[in-house]
């Protein structure tokens, strides 16, 4: 048993599946190199209106009320690969016959899917869960399903040993459009112009036999058909009886998921992308639950319209002064886990793209997810307290758009003997509740802890015998003073490092460094007695409060 | 049957069927617990209370830095995720992991002076240029309400240990509120660090340390009048250093702390607002 989904009118569809709201509306596409622009596809709404397939733009201009969009192949792409996704997700046997028609092999699949009538009504669902209207017919043999889902609208079951009497009245255009489709994609224009040419021979040639339909053409003598039009018409007369077997040319299945929008005006600012995004990330979204899947990387790709005042070349260029350059503008993000949230996306672009935004209005956009299988959490009664994944990611981006960026994450101690060497990295919940957690014992423990100032304070020590007495830091209203007399001392602890580095002037995280430390308990003015770490910097002469104990 | 109980009876039946319980006094349940890490203030308080906002408060060197490692590690030993709100970016990594400390369950959230968003005061086109102390106290209010709404963690530590006390009460009451409202119905700790108690009757925990004495291996002033402060460890007796100076290898030992419990509503009755108990972080 065999299914076809058919996709009528599919450049429109592709459209139409990024902008619903157009669903309704008259709708032609456009294609083919300025001047020459014909409509080459048009939905019902269109039809009915009078429009046809082949008028010029100009033609159907005059028409008030469709609108009239340019052909996107990145829209009918992302279309295509909706529809392939769909069809894995219900079958493994899959044959990607053109981009608006695929054929499934359905066997074995009754005992998961019922009867055919429940399968063809369940694969027109998912059809139009994928953003699409199509036909779906299923039939003893691959042709025969195609040709049914062409030719009849909706859902079509054609069951075995029928094929001739319900394809019957479908016209020969139905069956010569689809004849000697190439099993692959690769065809040569110029191939593909001589099959059109013989196509419409034969169609001629029946016609002036009277022959309008599958029925009459299978009532024709075989042998009289064959010597008149040979092989291809021995061929064609099978196909309208229904009685062409043949073998489907399987397709591997892509991971690819990539959605693609071009936009009528340009975009400025991040409220109204978010609209168009959200739809692509649903779209998305969509096709990775058909397969079961999930994202670990979103990309984002923003085509922006650079608009260049050039004041200098005014004299060269005509009295035009803008020119469009077109420029790139990408982002990428990692997420801790894999997800397959369309608002949890949509929320990290938007706070992505304000912390990072685009600067120039925006054309066109493109939205990638790199699939990754579904991460699986088995909870707990008695498990530990921990954040959700998605609800941690979005609090942590919002969380950096308030600090700044590398100021919220993990800490990690640096294996080196530096001071205060440390690195932020990515925070991420830990999936394990059973991961591995350090033990110390009380022995272990230490007795103080450190309050670093960052960065390290300076301060103007008066020394005695190379010890410091007295210490004054600059005044800063919004620091606690550190100012007073030195009750006791315990140093210096020489310390250095680095010494094959290059010294940075900014600040002491990199390069050598080589300085002596000291303990002191500080009178500290009213406060009372603080235990400070300070320390001299021996290439500068300077002195600095690292710490304070506490 | 006595006069107040018979009227008790009768409003009870009379409202009975629209006001459930209407006078019955309802006993509210202890909040769980958790330990500090510190057996000294565990007896002391019963522990931090979850659920609830809990203010450590304490001068330079007073050792409540200490008690928030201590507290994090063992939230961390309890395989939480915790977060760190640090106003003026003084976590010390290292001090941390050697209290045992589990760095891959610490959200550290590193506030800055980087200009954000509106002031406290929200008039940020008139006014004069931002104090870089109320950035931070802007952004660490910010980051706290977030944490709080999205749940999950098991401690939030609020660290606002070195912002001076006459901007730290620039903190307008209601954000305490608001954080003790939106931590009420939680299982998470909630734990705020600063120089003086702030957050008044929000805090359902108040503790104030002391420091009482440094220690030091050695140790020995010159002068005996200045011998407030210090407390001799060994036992022996070394000869006295010419110029009050600790030798090299006398190093920091340790604090004598005190803590006094200034609030506490999860151990009733408080009998007076002092209850002095010392610990000492002495390991041994």
């Amino acid at each position: 048993m065999f299914a076809c989904i058919y996709i009528p009118d599919f450049p429109v569809e592709a459209i139409v599946r990024a902008q619903p709201l157009l669903r309704e509306r008259a709708v032609a596409v456009l294609d083919g190199k300025p001047p020459v622009v014909r409509v080459i596809a048009l939905n019902e709404c269109a039809r009915q209106m009078g429009m046809e397939a082949g008028m010029t733009k100009l033609q159907a201009g005059v028409f008030a009320g469709p609108t009239l969009r340019p052909r996107s192949p990145e829209q009918e792409k992302a279309a295509h690969a909706a529809l392939l996704d769909m069809a894995f997700g219900f079958s493994p046997r899959v044959e990607d016959t053109a981009d608006d028609r695929l054929l499934l092999d359905l066997s074995g699949m009754e005992r998961l899917h019922g009867s055919a009538a429940n399968m063809a009504r369940e694969l027109a669902t998912r059809v139009r869960s994928a953003g699409l209207e199509g036909n779906v017919a299923i039939a003893g043999n691959p042709d025969s399903a195609m040709h049914a889902a062409c030719g009849f609208p909706g859902v079509t079951v054609i069951p075995g040993g029928e094929e001739a009497r319900r394809l019957g009245v479908l016209p020969l255009n139905v069956l010569l459009d689809s004849f000697d489709m190439p099993r692959t994609k690769k065809a040569k224009s110029a191939t593909a112009r001589e099959r059109e040419k013989l196509r419409e021979q034969m169609l001629d040639t029946l016609e002036r036999w009277g022959v309008r339909d599958f029925r009459l053409l299978a009532l024709l003598p075989e042998h009289a058909l064959a010597s008149r039009l040979g092989e291809a018409g021995a061929r064609l007369q099978r196909l309208a009886r229904g009685d062409e077997l043949r073998t489907l040319t399987l397709c591997e299945p892509e991971l690819r998921f990539e959605e693609a929008l071009e936009l009528e005006w340009t975009v400025e600012s991040i409220e109204p992308l978010s609209f168009v995004l959200n739809r692509l990330l649903e779209q998305l979204c969509a096709r990775l639950e058909s397969r079961a899947l999930a994202a670990h990387e979103l990309q984002l790709r923003l085509q922006l319209e650079k608009r260049v005042a050039d004041e200098e070349t005014t004299t060269s260029l005509p009295l035009s002064d803008t020119v469009a350059n077109e420029a790139i503008f990408e982002r990428r993000l990692r997420l801790p886990v894999p997800m397959r949230d369309a608002k949890v996306f949509l929320k990290l672009l938007q706070l992505d793209l304000a912390a990072h935004p685009p600067g120039a209005p925006i054309l066109k956009l493109w939205v990638a997810a790199q699939p990754a299988p579904p991460r699986t959490a088995q909870r707990g009664l008695f498990l530990p307290l921990t954040p959700e994944a998605e609800k941690l990611e979005i609090t942590l981006a919002r969380i950096i758009s308030i600090v700044g960026e590398h100021r919220a994450g993990m800490a990690r101690v640096l294996d080196t003997h530096r001071p205060d060497a440390f690195a932020v990295e990515r925070f991420q919940a830990a999936e394990d509740p059973n991961g591995p957690c350090p033990t110390f014992s009380g022995k272990e423990r230490c007795a103080y802890a450190l309050r670093i100032f960052r960065p390290a304070r300076q301060l103007r020590v008066r020394t005695a015998g190379g010890r410091p007495m007295a210490i004054q830091s600059r005044t800063d209203s919004d620091q606690l003073p550190l100012q007073g007399k030195v009750l006791w001392s315990a140093g210096p602890w020489h310390c250095s490092g680095e010494w094959w580095g290059e010294r940075s002037q900014a600040d002491n995280e990199h390069g050598p460094w080589d300085r002596e430390e000291w303990d002191i308990a500080l009178q500290n003015g009213e406060s009372g007695i603080g235990l400070y770490r300070i320390y001299r910097d021996n290439g500068s002469g300077q002195w600095f409060a690292h710490a304070s104990y506490d | 049957m006595s006069q107040p109980a018979t009227v008790r009876a009768r409003i009870e039946s009379s409202l009975g069927e629209r006001l459930s319980s209407t006078l019955q006094l309802r006993e509210r349940l202890a909040p769980q617990t958790v330990t500090t890490g510190v057996a000294a203030l565990d007896a002391l308080t019963g522990g931090l209370p979850r659920g609830a906002l809990s203010e450590i408060a304490g001068p330079a060197s007073s050792g409540r830095t200490g008690v928030m490692l201590s507290a994090l590690a063992e939230a961390t030993r309890r395989l939480e995720i915790c977060a760190l709100v640090d106003a003026s970016d003084s976590f010390d990594p290292a001090s941390a992991e050697a209290a045992g400390m589990d760095l891959g369950r610490v959200l550290w959230i590193r506030c800055s002076e980087h200009e954000q968003q509106l002031p406290l005061d929200g008039f940020a086109h008139n006014a004069r240029p931002q104090r870089k102390a109320f950035r931070r106290l802007d952004q660490v209010l910010k980051v706290t309400d977030l944490l709080l709404q999205s749940g999950g963690f098991g401690m939030i530590v609020v660290d606002m240990g070195d912002i001076p006390g006459e901007i730290a009460r620039r903190v307008p009451l209601t954000s305490w509120f608001r954080f003790r409202r939106a931590v009420e119905q939680t299982a998470t700790v909630l734990m705020l660090l600063e120089q003086e108690a702030c957050a008044k009757t929000c805090a359902s925990l108040v503790l104030q340390l002391h420091r009482q004495a440094i220690c030091a291996h050695d140790a020995v002033p010159k002068k005996p009048d200045e011998t407030a402060g210090w407390k001799i460890i060994s036992g022996s007796l070394p000869a006295i250093p010419a110029n009050n100076v600790v030798r090299h290898a006398a190093l920091l030992h340790g604090m004598q702390v005190q803590a006094e419990v200034v609030r506490s509503w999860t151990r009733k009755p408080v009998q007076s607002v002092f209850e002095l108990r010392k610990y000492s972080t002495l390991s041994s």
